[in-house]
């Protein structure tokens, strides 16, 4: 029975009581502080960062906006890596080296995929997509995904090499490369055009993307295991590239082209064929071109009954291993690689997507009439070896392409020294490997 | 009682230089790479019989050298010259023995962002001033035969003042009785220089050239702000090649067999040094 | 070099020579100067927009960066500090006791602690690498003193050494009479008589620990965490600006501005430091 007779009220309260009360409303507050911000705390949105080379996170930073927006409680927070591709994985190497790394996904470029897979840093994406992840991509696209049956990215963008000719200097693009040679001469004799082919012939990564697709027109294949560089059909290949200098078609100074050399001299109208990438096909119709409305693109140049050979390039994304949130990171891997997202990156910025659907869009293709030669092209892929070491391989292969090219080695004696540095190469890093 | 005093620092130095030469000499019979996921696995001889055929390694020994060997000829010039100047006592000669220390005092990736601006081909302040002479540009970090020279005047302007003022320590131990006696025995001064100065400052040249020379075949930091060992491998150095074996490779067990690689040329170098020494102390 | 009189073009030669000098030696820095004060249109008008474009832009951009740049100095500061710190404690004693002993053990330590000297130590990063992976060290400001101090060590003995070779024994007998344990003769007598020694010493390893770059390089991957060094490599590689060079001047000024402040207050002990180095050397 509740005595009534000691209840007190707050004025006739002793100061003891007082402070009593006052603790008790105190501790009330403080627990009813911390249950609030724990439940704050608690629905804050999870935050998935991303690293992505500065072009690309130029590229998708709308995409990303507007799926914040859509999204209250997953973030995406793009990294703005550097420009230089290799420098983007240095970056991503240096901390996960260490344990320590803050991103949750990475654009990865094909050929790290096996490196990275490798050293065991990135996270199986079987089980997360669903059965068939890779079903609704096409055919080109799906390669450099899934290594040793394990899926370890899904890509983004899709780039292949492509051989650029002059519609107004000749009727029909050349199927093999003694064409390509007689029809250069030709015209170089008739003055109508200076040079006959530029392309990549600098020391870099995109020497080896220019030799991969020749080397497949001549009967050869660069292997996953790093065979293949000291094959006859290698031999010829590189004999045919320092076979352009020599005899006037390609200029010297192709040596120490990348790119935008290339582009440069074809666009001022200097020569009848280019190799490159489908991003010039939108600066070649821009207003600082002489060959706009002029040019078309088709594959690569091979001999009679070899398959014709684009290199794939591809960016993907790919969930890292350490990420404390796989299942947010997963849901925005889909999100940029979904559909919506990649239609907006081809309609805005001329990229070359991965999914069928979207070659198959009649009003994408009206947008971008390059898409169905894109998705030929797309069938013919050739890739760079999945190999976690292709980067010293790369690497050989240019050191010694590059002194065929300049003259300083003749190309049987340099592609024997690549194949044997490849195989002494994967030796001694504890993984036998051919010639 | 004394050896517990140098306990703790001798310690840490054995942890610090010992260690990793003995933990190389291990790693290098391994293959730690990225195909062995990251775990060491041995392989005997392999790595070093891919060192003997690596045509990069021995590129880039001979690049290392030539630099080394240029940039420190230069500083010793250089360093001489400027010693000579501030020898002798002037007015506000201190300020100016500061002030020719500064390019020494900054780090070097500092300023070799900096370089990287006044060598620029078309718009740095080098191709501005050819230009006004009516001279062509200069394509300095993207030309294989200049960027090397680059990376040596960059070196050579910051580690001349170094060398210039322990030139300088040397002189100022020399005798000035010995100069005064010269010039009244009738000789001229540049005869003094050949022989008073430079036979007197020969430890302090040696001493110079082993210390530059052994920094200089170990350069990283310039090579990689300014060039980044391009264009075209034609600016990479030893120490720079064995850490991109190690964090752009992943290849371990190679990385290691490239230090001790080079840890073995710059005991030769020392050792070619020492006995050049040797035998000029014994000829002259 | 002469002890003849100077004569009127010997003092103009030498002044032009001096000029020359101060040329070579601060015209790079003073470029750096003037082109972080100018816009990137400017910089490519090359000498015809002298008039315009002078602006502060450049260095907000390199302020208001991702981290900041003050952060960057901030690191180097405190890793320097420590390093510097932890050098001297483990030196002092080393010195101490090497400079009071003879014989094979100080002819051996003395010739290791040279050869380790001159050593070129980015060859040692692969290891420290591994030794910060297996034992957690990376990413810890802290712990990064450890390899510095290691680094600084041989530098620090060896100068120290010498200036404790330079003590008269003398002293130390009196002291040792008057039953003065070891510590409180270093404290009270020795250290203080050094004092100059001490700060050159501790000044070089200071400056040495700034300038490293390998290793803050490998055990720092946090970008908020890196010291002056690799955050330079790091904006070297960045590609937020078209035309990059005046933020890069604005971040080499910056970065500059203290070791530079450092030399011109401690001129007088840093190249003491350094001069006793080759004497003793």
């Amino acid at each position: 029975m509740i005595n009534f007779a000691a209840v007190r009220p707050w004025g006739q309260l002793g100061p003891g009581g007082r402070r009593i009360l006052l603790a008790a409303a105190l501790g009330l507050g403080l627990a009813l502080a911390l249950l609030w911000g724990s439940i704050a705390w608690a629905s804050r949105p999870t935050t998935v960062r991303v690293l992505m080379p500065a072009p690309f996170a130029d590229s998708t930073a709308m995409l990303v906006e507007s799926f914040n927006r859509e999204h209250p409680d997953l973030r995406i927070v793009v990294t703005r890596g550097p420009l230089e591709t290799e420098a983007v994985s240095d970056l991503a190497i240096s901390s996960l080296l260490l344990g320590d790394s803050p991103y949750d996904l990475l654009l990865m470029d094909v050929t790290w995929t096996a490196k990275y897979a490798a050293a065991g840093w990135l996270l199986p994406l079987d089980g997360w997509l669903g059965p068939t992840p890779l079903a609704p991509l096409a055919p080109g696209a799906r390669a450099g995904n899934r290594i040793d049956g394990t899926l370890w990215r899904l890509p983004m963008l899709a780039d292949m090499g492509l051989l650029y000719w002059r519609t107004d200097l000749i009727a029909a693009p050349p199927q093999t490369p003694a064409e390509l040679v007689a029809i250069s001469e030709r015209l170089q004799r008739q003055g109508k055009v200076r040079w006959g082919y530029v392309w990549q012939g600098r020391q870099y990564e995109g020497l080896s993307c220019v030799f991969l697709e020749l080397l497949r027109g001549f009967g050869g294949n660069w292997q996953s295991s790093g065979e293949g560089l000291g094959s006859p059909a290698a031999t010829r290949a590189a004999s045919w590239l320092r076979e352009l200098i020599v005899k006037g078609i390609s200029p010297a100074a192709v040596a120490n082209f990348a790119e935008p050399e290339a582009l440069q001299s074809f666009e001022a109208g200097e020569a009848a064929f280019m190799r490159n990438w489908p991003y010039a096909w939108q600066e070649l119709q821009g207003p600082a071109s002489r060959v706009a409305g002029k040019v078309d693109v088709t594959l690569m140049v091979a001999e009679v009954g070899q398959p014709h050979g684009a290199t794939q390039g591809s960016w993907g994304l790919s969930v890292l291993a350490s990420s404390p949130h796989p299942a947010a990171a997963v849901e925005a891997l889909k999100a940029l690689t979904g559909e919506a997202g990649q239609r907006r990156l081809v309609q805005r910025w001329g990229y070359s997507p991965t999914l069928t659907a979207l070659f198959d869009d009649p009003a994408l293709v009206a947008e971008r009439p390059l898409l169905p030669v894109l998705q030929s092209a797309l069938e013919s892929v050739v890739l760079r070896p999945i190999n976690p070491g292709y980067a010293q391989l790369s690497d050989i292969l240019q050191r010694q392409l590059s002194s065929v090219i300049t003259g300083e080695v003749e190309p049987a004696l340099a592609m024997e020294r690549a194949g044997l540095a490849s195989q002494q190469l994967l030796e001694a890093s504890g993984r036998g490997g051919g010639r | 009682m004394s050896i517990l005093l140098m306990a703790p620092a001798l310690l840490l130095l054995l942890a610090v230089f010992l260690w990793p030469i003995v933990h190389y000499a291990w790693l290098s019979l391994q293959a730690q790479s990225v195909f062995t996921g990251l775990k060491p696995v041995p392989v005997g001889l392999a790595n070093w019989e891919r060192l003997l055929g690596d045509g990069r390694f021995w590129q880039d020994a001979v690049q290392t050298l030539r630099f080394a060997l240029v940039s420190v000829g230069l500083e010793l010039l250089l360093g001489l010259a400027i010693a000579l100047l501030l020898h002798q006592s002037w007015r506000g000669r201190g300020l100016v023995r500061s002030l020719t220390l500064l390019p020494w005092a900054l780090p070097t990736t500092v300023m070799a962002l900096g370089w990287r601006w006044i060598l620029n081909d078309p718009n740095g302040p080098i191709n501005g001033f050819l230009e006004l002479l009516g001279l062509p540009s200069l394509p300095f970090l993207a030309s294989t035969q200049l960027a090397w020279l680059a990376v040596v005047l960059a070196d050579t302007w910051k580690t001349t003042p170094f060398v210039a003022l322990l030139l300088l320590a040397g002189m100022q131990m020399i005798p000035a009785d010995l100069y005064e006696a010269f010039a009244l025995e009738g000789g001229r001064p540049m005869q003094g220089l050949l022989r008073i100065t430079l036979p007197l400052l020969r430890p302090y040249i040696f001493i110079a050239l082993v210390f530059r020379l052994a920094q200089a075949l170990g350069v990283f930091d310039l090579v990689t702000v300014l060039t980044g060992g391009g264009p075209a491998s034609s600016t990479e150095s030893l120490a720079l090649y064995a850490y991109l074996n190690a964090m752009r490779f992943l290849d371990f067990g190679y990385s290691a067999t490239l230090m001790l690689g080079t840890f073995v040329l710059l005991l030769a170098a020392a050792l070619a040094l020492v006995l050049a020494q040797r035998w000029r102390r014994a000829s002259a | 070099m002469s002890s003849q009189p100077c004569h009127r073009s010997g003092s103009r030669l030498r002044i032009s020579l001096v000029i020359l000098l101060l040329l070579w030696s601060l015209a790079p820095m003073l470029w750096q100067l003037y082109s972080s004060l100018r816009t990137p249109e400017s910089l490519l008008a090359g000498l015809a927009g002298l008039g315009g474009g002078w602006t502060l832009i450049n260095y907000t951009a390199v302020l208001q960066a991702n981290p900041p740049f003050w952060r960057y100095l901030l690191n180097s500061s405190v890793v320097g500090a420590l390093s510097t710190l932890l050098t001297l404690a483990l030196a002092i004693p080393c010195a101490y006791s090497l400079s009071r002993r003879g014989g094979l053990l100080k002819v051996v330590v003395g010739g290791g602690l040279l050869a380790a000297a001159v050593f070129p130590y980015v060859l040692l990063f692969l290891a420290l690498l591994q030794v910060a992976r297996q034992l957690g060290l990376a990413n810890n400001l802290l712990a990064l003193c450890l390899p510095y101090a290691g680094l600084s060590l041989p530098l620090a003995v060896l100068l120290l050494q010498a200036a404790f070779a330079d003590m008269p024994v003398e002293l130390e007998e009196n002291a040792i009479l008057e039953r003065f344990t070891l510590w409180q003769r270093l404290r009270w007598i020795l250290l203080p008589l050094m004092a100059p020694s001490v700060v050159s010493t501790g000044l070089l390893v200071f400056l040495f620990s700034w300038n490293e770059f390998p290793i803050a390089l490998t055990w720092l991957s946090r970008s908020e965490l890196q010291t002056l060094a690799p955050a330079m490599a790091r904006i070297a590689g960045s590609s937020v600006f078209t035309v990059p060079f005046g933020p890069f001047a604005a971040a080499t000024v910056l970065g500059s501005l203290p070791l530079l402040a450092l030399l011109l207050i401690f001129q007088r002990q840093i190249v003491a430091g350094l001069t006793q180095g080759a004497i003793k050397g």
